[in-house]
Protein backbone atom coordinates (compact mmCIF):
# COMPACT_ATOMS: atom_id res chain seq x y z
CA UNK A 1 0.00 0.00 0.00
CA UNK A 2 0.92 3.57 -0.71
CA UNK A 3 1.41 5.58 2.73
CA UNK A 4 2.53 8.42 3.87
CA UNK A 5 4.41 9.13 6.84
CA UNK A 6 3.58 12.67 7.27
CA UNK A 7 -0.30 12.88 6.86
CA UNK A 8 -1.80 16.37 5.79
CA UNK A 9 -4.38 17.96 7.76
CA UNK A 10 -7.11 18.18 5.43
CA UNK A 11 -9.41 19.82 7.23
CA UNK A 12 -7.43 23.07 7.69
CA UNK A 13 -5.67 23.27 4.77
CA UNK A 14 -6.98 25.42 1.70
CA UNK A 15 -8.05 23.03 -1.23
CA UNK A 16 -7.14 25.41 -3.81
CA UNK A 17 -3.20 25.81 -2.66
CA UNK A 18 -1.11 22.90 -3.06
CA UNK A 19 0.17 21.91 0.34
CA UNK A 20 3.76 21.39 0.85
CA UNK A 21 4.37 17.90 2.18
CA UNK A 22 8.02 16.69 2.97
CA UNK A 23 7.21 13.29 3.88
CA UNK A 24 8.09 10.62 2.43
CA UNK A 25 6.16 7.28 0.08
CA UNK A 26 6.53 4.03 1.01
CA UNK A 27 5.56 1.27 -1.16
CA UNK A 28 5.10 -1.52 1.45
CA UNK A 29 5.85 -5.05 1.21
CA UNK A 30 2.35 -6.65 -0.04
CA UNK A 31 3.17 -4.07 -3.19
CA UNK A 32 4.21 -4.58 -6.47
CA UNK A 33 4.91 -1.97 -9.28
CA UNK A 34 5.79 -2.78 -12.62
CA UNK A 35 6.35 0.43 -14.18
CA UNK A 36 7.66 4.12 -14.11
CA UNK A 37 7.47 5.72 -11.14
CA UNK A 38 8.22 9.74 -10.91
CA UNK A 39 7.87 11.92 -7.60
CA UNK A 40 9.06 14.67 -5.95
CA UNK A 41 9.49 13.09 -2.54
CA UNK A 42 11.18 10.71 -0.86
CA UNK A 43 10.32 7.23 -1.25
CA UNK A 44 10.88 4.14 0.75
CA UNK A 45 10.54 0.74 -1.11
CA UNK A 46 9.88 -2.24 0.67
CA UNK A 47 8.23 -4.12 -2.02
CA UNK A 48 8.94 -5.05 -5.51
CA UNK A 49 9.46 -2.70 -8.28
CA UNK A 50 10.52 -3.24 -11.71
CA UNK A 51 10.73 -0.35 -14.68
CA UNK A 52 11.73 2.86 -13.32
CA UNK A 53 12.54 4.79 -10.58
CA UNK A 54 13.02 8.75 -11.15
CA UNK A 55 12.87 11.11 -7.59
CA UNK A 56 15.31 13.16 -9.06
CA UNK A 57 15.69 15.75 -6.27
CA UNK A 58 14.95 13.45 -3.62
CA UNK A 59 16.10 10.37 -1.94
CA UNK A 60 15.18 6.67 -2.98
CA UNK A 61 15.74 3.75 0.17
CA UNK A 62 15.48 0.56 -0.92
CA UNK A 63 14.50 -0.93 2.38
CA UNK A 64 15.78 -4.64 3.87
CA UNK A 65 12.77 -6.29 2.20
CA UNK A 66 12.91 -4.66 -0.83
CA UNK A 67 13.17 -6.11 -4.24
CA UNK A 68 13.96 -3.44 -6.88
CA UNK A 69 14.89 -3.97 -10.72
CA UNK A 70 14.76 -0.56 -12.24
CA UNK A 71 16.77 2.38 -13.81
CA UNK A 72 17.35 5.00 -10.90
CA UNK A 73 17.34 8.73 -11.26
CA UNK A 74 17.65 10.13 -7.40
CA UNK A 75 19.65 12.88 -5.20
CA UNK A 76 20.56 10.16 -2.82
CA UNK A 77 20.14 6.31 -3.33
CA UNK A 78 20.62 3.74 0.15
CA UNK A 79 20.33 0.40 -0.77
CA UNK A 80 19.58 -2.46 1.92
CA UNK A 81 17.33 -4.78 -0.08
CA UNK A 82 17.73 -6.58 -3.36
CA UNK A 83 18.58 -3.93 -6.54
CA UNK A 84 19.67 -4.82 -9.71
CA UNK A 85 19.73 -1.58 -12.25
CA UNK A 86 21.76 1.09 -13.11
CA UNK A 87 21.72 3.90 -10.82
CA UNK A 88 22.06 7.79 -11.79
CA UNK A 89 22.37 10.21 -8.70
CA UNK A 90 23.08 13.48 -8.44
CA UNK A 91 24.35 12.80 -4.65
CA UNK A 92 25.34 9.76 -2.33
CA UNK A 93 24.46 6.41 -2.80
CA UNK A 94 25.11 4.39 0.63
CA UNK A 95 25.20 0.74 0.45
CA UNK A 96 24.29 -1.04 3.59
CA UNK A 97 25.56 -4.58 4.74
CA UNK A 98 22.22 -5.99 4.04
CA UNK A 99 22.63 -4.89 0.28
CA UNK A 100 22.42 -7.45 -2.89
CA UNK A 101 23.08 -5.22 -5.70
CA UNK A 102 23.98 -6.31 -8.67
CA UNK A 103 24.48 -2.98 -11.16
CA UNK A 104 26.12 0.82 -12.27
CA UNK A 105 26.22 3.50 -10.32
CA UNK A 106 26.90 6.87 -11.33
CA UNK A 107 27.19 9.08 -8.33
CA UNK A 108 29.11 12.07 -6.68
CA UNK A 109 30.14 9.91 -4.08
CA UNK A 110 29.35 5.99 -2.32
CA UNK A 111 29.95 4.77 0.78
CA UNK A 112 29.74 0.66 1.30
CA UNK A 113 29.18 -1.42 4.37
CA UNK A 114 31.77 -4.31 4.78
CA UNK A 115 29.47 -7.68 3.94
CA UNK A 116 27.44 -5.59 1.13
CA UNK A 117 26.72 -8.45 -1.60
CA UNK A 118 27.71 -6.20 -4.73
CA UNK A 119 28.88 -6.75 -8.54
CA UNK A 120 28.93 -3.10 -9.55
CA UNK A 121 30.48 -0.91 -12.13
CA UNK A 122 31.05 2.44 -10.33
CA UNK A 123 32.30 6.24 -11.55
CA UNK A 124 32.40 9.11 -9.59
CA UNK A 125 33.62 12.42 -10.32
CA UNK A 126 37.40 11.79 -10.92
CA UNK A 127 40.25 13.32 -8.89
CA UNK A 128 42.63 15.38 -11.44
CA UNK A 129 44.84 13.15 -13.85
CA UNK A 130 48.54 13.22 -11.96
CA UNK A 131 52.13 13.69 -13.75
CA UNK A 132 52.51 10.33 -15.73
CA UNK A 133 55.54 8.20 -15.01
CA UNK A 134 57.49 5.32 -16.49
CA UNK A 135 55.55 2.29 -17.46
CA UNK A 136 56.34 -0.87 -15.91
CA UNK A 137 58.40 -3.43 -17.37
CA UNK A 138 58.41 -7.28 -16.37
CA UNK A 139 61.50 -8.18 -14.53
CA UNK A 140 64.02 -10.73 -15.19
CA UNK A 141 65.39 -13.47 -13.56
CA UNK A 142 68.22 -11.53 -12.56
CA UNK A 143 65.94 -8.24 -11.32
CA UNK A 144 63.58 -10.87 -9.42
CA UNK A 145 65.19 -10.43 -5.93
CA UNK A 146 62.23 -9.31 -3.66
CA UNK A 147 62.94 -5.78 -2.39
CA UNK A 148 62.46 -5.74 1.40
CA UNK A 149 59.93 -2.97 3.07
CA UNK A 150 59.46 -3.19 6.69
CA UNK A 151 56.06 -3.78 8.29
CA UNK A 152 55.25 -1.25 10.61
CA UNK A 153 52.77 -2.44 13.42
CA UNK A 154 51.21 0.51 15.24
CA UNK A 155 53.84 2.94 14.39
CA UNK A 156 56.79 0.46 15.07
CA UNK A 157 58.85 -0.94 12.74
CA UNK A 158 59.21 -4.74 12.87
CA UNK A 159 62.24 -4.84 9.94
CA UNK A 160 64.49 -6.85 11.65
CA UNK A 161 67.88 -7.32 10.01
CA UNK B 1 52.81 -27.85 -2.07
CA UNK B 2 49.70 -25.65 -0.72
CA UNK B 3 48.54 -26.94 3.15
CA UNK B 4 45.15 -26.22 4.11
CA UNK B 5 44.65 -24.78 7.24
CA UNK B 6 41.04 -23.22 8.36
CA UNK B 7 41.96 -19.73 10.12
CA UNK B 8 38.99 -19.14 11.72
CA UNK B 9 39.60 -20.65 15.22
CA UNK B 10 43.12 -18.80 15.44
CA UNK B 11 42.46 -16.11 18.11
CA UNK B 12 45.58 -13.88 17.86
CA UNK B 13 47.00 -13.56 21.07
CA UNK B 14 49.85 -10.55 20.23
CA UNK B 15 47.86 -7.23 20.92
CA UNK B 16 50.50 -5.97 18.54
CA UNK B 17 49.77 -7.86 16.20
CA UNK B 18 46.05 -7.41 16.03
CA UNK B 19 44.92 -6.55 12.18
CA UNK B 20 43.87 -3.23 13.24
CA UNK B 21 47.53 -2.53 14.47
CA UNK B 22 49.18 -3.79 11.26
CA UNK B 23 50.04 -1.26 8.45
CA UNK B 24 52.62 -0.99 5.83
CA UNK B 25 53.39 1.66 2.98
CA UNK B 26 52.34 -0.75 -0.61
CA UNK B 27 55.13 -0.15 -2.95
CA UNK B 28 53.04 -2.29 -5.61
CA UNK B 29 49.76 -0.46 -4.94
CA UNK B 30 51.92 3.23 -6.16
CA UNK B 31 53.41 1.06 -8.95
CA UNK B 32 49.98 0.11 -9.93
CA UNK B 33 48.42 3.17 -9.59
CA UNK B 34 51.35 4.75 -11.57
CA UNK B 35 50.96 2.14 -14.30
CA UNK B 36 47.46 2.79 -14.51
CA UNK B 37 48.29 6.74 -14.63
CA UNK B 38 50.66 6.31 -17.70
CA UNK B 39 47.51 5.93 -19.89
CA UNK B 40 44.28 6.99 -20.35
CA UNK B 41 42.20 6.08 -17.68
CA UNK B 42 41.01 2.59 -17.58
CA UNK B 43 39.07 0.59 -16.04
CA UNK B 44 40.12 -1.92 -12.74
CA UNK B 45 38.68 -4.62 -11.64
CA UNK B 46 38.34 -5.27 -7.73
CA UNK B 47 37.68 -8.86 -6.59
CA UNK B 48 36.68 -7.62 -2.55
CA UNK B 49 36.28 -8.20 -0.55
CA UNK B 50 34.20 -4.89 -0.69
CA UNK B 51 35.81 -1.74 1.02
CA UNK B 52 34.75 1.62 1.20
CA UNK B 53 37.97 3.24 1.45
CA UNK B 54 39.01 0.90 -1.46
CA UNK B 55 36.52 2.09 -3.96
CA UNK B 56 36.70 5.70 -3.18
CA UNK B 57 39.96 5.56 -3.65
CA UNK B 58 40.04 3.73 -6.94
CA UNK B 59 37.08 5.12 -8.26
CA UNK B 60 38.32 8.46 -8.40
CA UNK B 61 41.43 7.18 -10.21
CA UNK B 62 40.28 5.47 -12.95
CA UNK B 63 37.25 6.08 -15.40
CA UNK B 64 35.14 2.65 -14.14
CA UNK B 65 36.10 0.99 -11.01
CA UNK B 66 34.25 -2.93 -11.49
CA UNK B 67 34.01 -4.13 -7.97
CA UNK B 68 33.12 -8.31 -7.91
CA UNK B 69 33.23 -9.44 -4.60
CA UNK B 70 34.10 -13.05 -4.87
CA UNK B 71 35.33 -13.34 -1.04
CA UNK B 72 31.54 -13.24 -0.47
CA UNK B 73 30.43 -15.44 -3.04
CA UNK B 74 33.58 -18.12 -2.19
CA UNK B 75 32.12 -17.77 1.77
CA UNK B 76 28.56 -18.46 0.33
CA UNK B 77 29.27 -21.43 -2.11
CA UNK B 78 31.56 -23.44 0.67
CA UNK B 79 28.55 -22.41 3.34
CA UNK B 80 26.54 -24.11 0.94
CA UNK B 81 28.38 -26.98 -0.05
CA UNK B 82 28.35 -25.96 -3.80
CA UNK B 83 31.31 -26.71 -6.34
CA UNK B 84 33.36 -23.84 -6.25
CA UNK B 85 33.91 -23.76 -9.76
CA UNK B 86 30.14 -22.08 -9.75
CA UNK B 87 31.76 -18.62 -8.41
CA UNK B 88 34.02 -18.11 -11.92
CA UNK B 89 30.65 -17.37 -13.71
CA UNK B 90 30.09 -14.22 -12.21
CA UNK B 91 33.14 -12.66 -13.75
CA UNK B 92 31.81 -12.82 -17.09
CA UNK B 93 33.27 -10.16 -18.52
CA UNK B 94 34.07 -9.76 -21.92
CA UNK B 95 37.98 -10.15 -22.90
CA UNK B 96 40.61 -7.62 -22.84
CA UNK B 97 38.08 -5.58 -20.65
CA UNK B 98 40.16 -4.04 -17.87
CA UNK B 99 43.69 -2.30 -17.00
CA UNK B 100 44.17 -3.30 -13.96
CA UNK B 101 42.63 -6.11 -11.69
CA UNK B 102 42.90 -6.45 -7.68
CA UNK B 103 43.26 -10.13 -6.48
CA UNK B 104 43.96 -9.04 -2.89
CA UNK B 105 44.76 -12.34 -0.79
CA UNK B 106 41.92 -14.52 -3.09
CA UNK B 107 44.62 -17.45 -4.14
CA UNK B 108 45.37 -17.94 -0.57
CA UNK B 109 41.90 -18.69 -0.12
CA UNK B 110 41.56 -20.97 -3.29
CA UNK B 111 42.90 -24.31 -4.21
CA UNK B 112 45.13 -24.88 -6.65
CA UNK B 113 43.09 -25.98 -9.55
CA UNK B 114 40.85 -23.02 -8.67
CA UNK B 115 43.96 -20.70 -8.89
CA UNK B 116 44.53 -21.70 -12.32
CA UNK B 117 41.12 -21.12 -13.34
CA UNK B 118 41.24 -17.57 -11.85
CA UNK B 119 44.24 -16.88 -13.22
CA UNK B 120 43.17 -17.74 -17.00
CA UNK B 121 39.87 -15.93 -16.18
CA UNK B 122 42.07 -12.88 -15.11
CA UNK B 123 44.17 -13.27 -17.95
CA UNK B 124 41.52 -13.05 -20.80
CA UNK B 125 39.62 -10.34 -18.65
CA UNK B 126 42.86 -8.18 -18.74
CA UNK B 127 43.78 -5.94 -21.40
CA UNK B 128 47.58 -6.82 -22.79
CA UNK B 129 50.01 -4.76 -20.80
CA UNK B 130 47.30 -4.83 -17.95
CA UNK B 131 48.19 -5.20 -14.20
CA UNK B 132 47.25 -7.97 -11.80
CA UNK B 133 48.08 -7.19 -7.98
CA UNK B 134 48.09 -10.33 -5.74
CA UNK B 135 48.95 -10.38 -1.88
CA UNK B 136 50.48 -13.59 -0.72
CA UNK B 137 49.99 -13.81 3.55
CA UNK B 138 51.97 -16.28 4.69
CA UNK B 139 50.51 -18.25 8.13
CA UNK B 140 51.53 -15.03 10.24
CA UNK B 141 49.23 -12.80 8.87
CA UNK B 142 47.00 -15.42 7.93
CA UNK B 143 46.20 -16.91 10.92
CA UNK B 144 43.83 -13.29 11.34
CA UNK B 145 41.34 -14.84 8.81
CA UNK B 146 40.16 -12.61 6.35
CA UNK B 147 40.81 -9.11 5.99
CA UNK B 148 40.12 -6.29 3.83
CA UNK B 149 43.33 -4.38 2.98
CA UNK B 150 42.37 -0.35 3.22
CA UNK B 151 44.53 1.73 0.80
CA UNK B 152 45.07 5.48 2.65
CA UNK B 153 46.95 8.29 1.68
CA UNK B 154 50.16 7.48 0.28
CA UNK B 155 49.45 3.92 -0.54
CA UNK B 156 49.44 3.94 3.11
CA UNK B 157 47.59 -0.06 3.97
CA UNK B 158 46.04 -1.14 6.99
CA UNK B 159 44.16 -4.82 7.69
CA UNK B 160 40.60 -4.60 8.69
CA UNK B 161 38.73 -8.19 9.63
CA UNK B 162 36.08 -9.21 8.11
CA UNK B 163 34.18 -11.11 10.72
CA UNK B 164 31.15 -12.27 7.98
CA UNK B 165 34.26 -14.17 6.19
CA UNK B 166 35.57 -17.43 7.00
CA UNK B 167 37.61 -18.65 3.96
CA UNK B 168 40.21 -21.38 4.67
CA UNK B 169 43.93 -20.53 4.14
CA UNK B 170 46.53 -22.30 1.68
CA UNK B 171 49.94 -21.63 2.52
CA UNK B 172 52.33 -21.85 -0.21
CA UNK B 173 55.47 -20.92 -1.38
CA UNK B 174 56.49 -17.99 -3.33
CA UNK B 175 57.98 -20.28 -6.17
CA UNK B 176 54.33 -21.77 -6.31
CA UNK B 177 52.91 -18.76 -6.20
CA UNK B 178 54.65 -17.37 -9.08
CA UNK B 179 53.69 -20.87 -11.21
CA UNK B 180 50.42 -21.04 -10.45
CA UNK B 181 50.18 -17.42 -12.30
CA UNK B 182 51.19 -18.23 -15.37
CA UNK B 183 51.03 -16.91 -17.93
CA UNK B 184 51.01 -13.69 -16.13
CA UNK B 185 54.68 -12.69 -15.77
CA UNK B 186 55.86 -10.95 -12.66
CA UNK B 187 56.64 -7.54 -12.61
CA UNK B 188 57.92 -6.94 -9.04
CA UNK B 189 57.93 -8.29 -6.03
CA UNK B 190 57.99 -6.89 -2.51
CA UNK B 191 58.23 -8.64 1.08
CA UNK B 192 56.40 -6.81 3.58
CA UNK B 193 57.36 -9.37 6.43
CA UNK B 194 58.71 -12.76 6.83
CA UNK B 195 56.05 -14.80 4.40
CA UNK B 196 53.94 -11.59 3.37
CA UNK B 197 54.44 -10.62 -0.22
CA UNK B 198 53.14 -7.93 -2.86
CA UNK B 199 53.17 -9.04 -6.14
CA UNK B 200 52.48 -6.83 -9.44
CA UNK B 201 51.74 -9.22 -12.59
CA UNK B 202 51.57 -8.29 -16.00
CA UNK B 203 49.50 -9.72 -19.43
CA UNK B 204 51.73 -9.70 -22.45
Amino acid sequence: MLKKNKKVNTDTAPSHVPAPVEGKTIIGEQITIDGTIQGKEDLLIEGSVKGRIEVEAHRLTVGSRGQVEAEIQAANVTISGRLVGNINATGKVEITKEADFNGEIKAKSISVEDGAYLKAVIELEREPGKKPVPAIKPEDKSASEPVKEPLILAGKSTGKS
Amino acid sequence: MATFATSADRPWKDPDLEPNAIEYNSNVLQLFMEGLDCQPPGQVLDLGPVCQENISFFARRVKRLYVCDMFIRLERCLGKGDSVGRIWQELDYPPESFDGILLWELADRLDDKEVRTLVKLCHTILKPGGMAVVLVLGEQIARFGVNSFVVGQDFKVRLRPQPHLHLPIRSRQNRDVLAMMTPLNPAKSFICRPGFMEFLFTRD
